[in-house]
């Protein structure tokens, strides 16, 4: 990979971090990348495709892995019962990663700002939600709002239709489905 | 007939695989049958002389493997299977045999020496590659893409259609291929795309085992039958509030694997470092790649259109031994057929340790570049994905407590400190390796960071740094 795609893609993950703090973790990270290249365009070079937890390319879990050895970011793991969630902030290096991107950044502030403006704040389980949707209409080109929620039903069917069909509606409400 | 097992292979992996009649059809496909001639490592054998196996073993082996995890997750998680999903036994026998379809055929799509040559698979139309956005890797075709081709085009009449599989399951070539490709279609099945492209798949278990016995190292062994014997799904609540949905459910591991998994993640380790990154195989890649680019019409490989993968399936190992050995492919087919490949004189060091090492590694491969100028005749970049950070994010639950889980990486602190970066290789002519590396020296000779440097004096690594 170009060192310089992988100076992008840092300095997207610490804006990110910065912006949604104390709210990132990896289902986040993931999701939030997909949302930027699906919803904005921003070439992060990422090619995602569909598990039953939504888009997923390891290759943001790689990135992310050598933005902590360079403290680039930084992350804790908090447990609760039954499981675990991460907690990824902005390490020691996080504005020198930023001052390696900052073309890239100035380029796509509007985006990355946009994208944590609108998921930010939302639990792994609605991004995951969300991002399917986004995904089967994108990739399926599947428009029509009940064979849509059918579809991701098949996928997720622990989500109720009306679930799905609410988180549906904010996105198509939003103009971000096809 | 029934599904019962009617058939054994003999596997010097598994001891037996079993198969049903209906997947000895689909075996006896001449499109399956072509994976007896592409050869699962390349050129390997040039520095391994042994590693003469085949993608038609391997595709055996991940079939088997990825039946013995899909049962060991339904035997340990039918309760998260049943309440998630709502499968009953029948749809669980279904889904089992769509998943062993799927991992049999996972590799049908490879080109001649699986991985080396495919570069040159043709770009996707714009409106394919633009569907996620600009992304360097959808840009072209990849072997999954032929997979996926191959399932619906040439396989749809052994599996849609025969007779057997209609009475009884209707499973169709579509919905096998959307467990591969990642496709909604899939539907419920789409959590077990996990066994076969995942943090514990069937894929990687059986190469490791599979590479390191017909190459005769010890590095890819791990404790397969332990590591299925833990698996299992688990349903995630989100952020500890059990009120709230579900996250879907993972695939994990209970307390008792987790030193087996650790074994499987240093295995895929050591196999990169020792074997499938070795830079003499890595050569081989790039000759391969230049003379098939002469061989093939327009130097690209047919599209996976249906016109296209008829043409596609003509080409195997056997056909470009036969034109390497008839003289075609060019001053790079000479290399293959006389073993006098590129030589390395450079490599980028593997971790950086922190963010100035990152820039230093990255100025230093600019300057031996540019002192090199057109000496380097190849770069190839190592993309280290013989570890993810997911791969030791496999959740382990606490067999005596089991709302103890916790990531792999909390149990192991040999994997808590691994780190992995890309690594680029710049090549030189054989002809011209003496002048190079001495320009090489030269240039690491005014850099005194920290740096792993190569020790052109006696031909290994050292650590300059701690050497001085």
């Amino acid at each position: 990979m170009p060192a310089s795609l992988l100076a992008n893609r840092l300095g997207a993950f610490v804006q990110l971090a910065e912006l949604t703090r104390g709210n990132l973790g990896r289902t986040q990270l993931m999701k939030l990348c997909y949302f930027l290249q699906a919803f904005r365009r921003v070439p992060l070079g990422y090619y995602f495709t569909l598990y039953a937890y939504g888009p997923f390319d390891s290759d943001v879990l790689s990135d992310l892995q050598t933005a902590e050895s360079m403290d680039v970011l930084h992350t804790e793991i908090e447990y609760y019962p039954g499981g675990y969630k991460y907690d990824i902030r902005p390490g020691e290096k996080a504005g020198r990663s930023k001052g390696s991107a900052e073309d890239f950044l100035a380029t796509h502030k509007k985006d990355i700002e946009w994208v944590a403006a609108k998921f930010g704040s939302r639990l792994a389980a609605d991004l995951e939600l969300l991002s399917t949707i986004a995904f089967v209409n994108q990739e399926e080109e599947i428009r029509d709002r009940d064979e849509l929620i059918e579809r991701v039903k098949l996928v997720k069917p622990h989500f109720s239709r009306r679930q799905i069909g609410r988180e549906f509606d904010w996105l198509s409400g939003e103009k971000l489905l096809n | 007939m029934s599904d019962r097992v009617t058939c054994e292979i003999r596997c010097p992996i598994h001891g037996f695989i079993g198969l049903n009649e209906w997947e000895n059809r689909i075996i006896d496909h001449p499109a399956f049958q072509r994976l007896r001639r592409i050869r699962q490592l390349a050129w390997t054998d040039y520095v391994y002389p042994s590693a003469m196996h085949t993608r038609f073993e391997h595709s055996l082996g991940v079939m088997h493997v990825a039946s013995l995890l899909y049962d060991s997750v339904v035997s340990t998680s039918s309760r998260v299977l049943k309440q998630v999903y709502g499968y009953n036994d029948l749809g669980l026998t279904r889904d089992r045999q769509k998943v062993r379809l799927a991992a049999l055929l996972h590799d049908v799509g490879h080109s001649p020496f699986s991985h080396g040559s495919e570069e040159l698979f043709p770009e996707k139309p714009a409106s394919e590659a633009d569907v996620s956005g600009p992304s360097r890797k959808a840009k072209h075709f990849r072997h999954e893409d032929y997979s996926v081709g191959l399932i619906r085009d040439v396989f749809r009449a052994v599996i849609d259609d025969d007779d057997w599989n209609r009475r009884n399951y209707g499973i169709t070539a579509d919905e096998v291929a959307a467990i591969i490709e990642g496709n909604p279609k899939a539907g419920p099945a789409l959590f077990w795309r996990d066994l076969l492209s995942g943090q514990l798949d069937a894929d990687r278990m059986d190469y490791l085992l599979r590479d390191s016995h017909h190459i005769g190292v010890n590095y890819g062994r791990y404790d397969l039958h332990r590591l299925v014997s833990t698996v299992r799904a688990f349903g995630e609540p989100e952020g500890g509030d059990s009120t709230r949905d579900l996250k879907a459910p993972r695939i994990g591991i209970s307390s008792g694997g987790w030193n087996a998994a650790e074994a499987l993640i240093l295995a895929r380790y050591s196999m990169h470092k020792q074997v499938y990154f070795h830079k003499t195989r890595i050569a081989y890649d790039i000759h391969l790649r230049y003379a098939m680019e002469s061989m093939l019409p327009q130097g690209k490989y047919p599209s996976p259109t249906r016109e296209g993968l008829a043409d596609y399936l003509k080409w195997d190992d056997w056909r470009i031994l036969g034109m390497l050995g008839g003289g075609a492919g060019g001053e790079h087919g000479k290399r293959l057929l006389t073993r006098n490949h590129y030589r390395l004189v450079y490599q980028t060091r593997e971790n950086p340790r922190n963010f100035e090492e990152f820039e230093s590694a990255e100025a230093e491969l600019k300057s031996v570049n540019k002192a090199l100028g057109d000496l380097v005749v190849a770069r190839k970049t190592c993309v280290n994905n013989w570890y993810k950070h997911g791969s030791v994010d496999i959740p382990v639950q606490n067999e005596r407590n089991p709302d103890d889980v916790r990531p792999l990486s909390d149990y192991s602190s040999l994997l808590r400190g691994f780190t992995s970066s890309d690594q680029e290789l710049l090549y030189v002519t054989p002809e011209s390796a003496a002048a190079a590396k001495q320009i090489v020296s030269g240039v690491l000779k005014k850099d005194h960071s920290p740096q792993i440097k190569m020790d052109f004096t006696g031909g290994k690594r050292k650590d300059i740094a701690n050497a001085s």
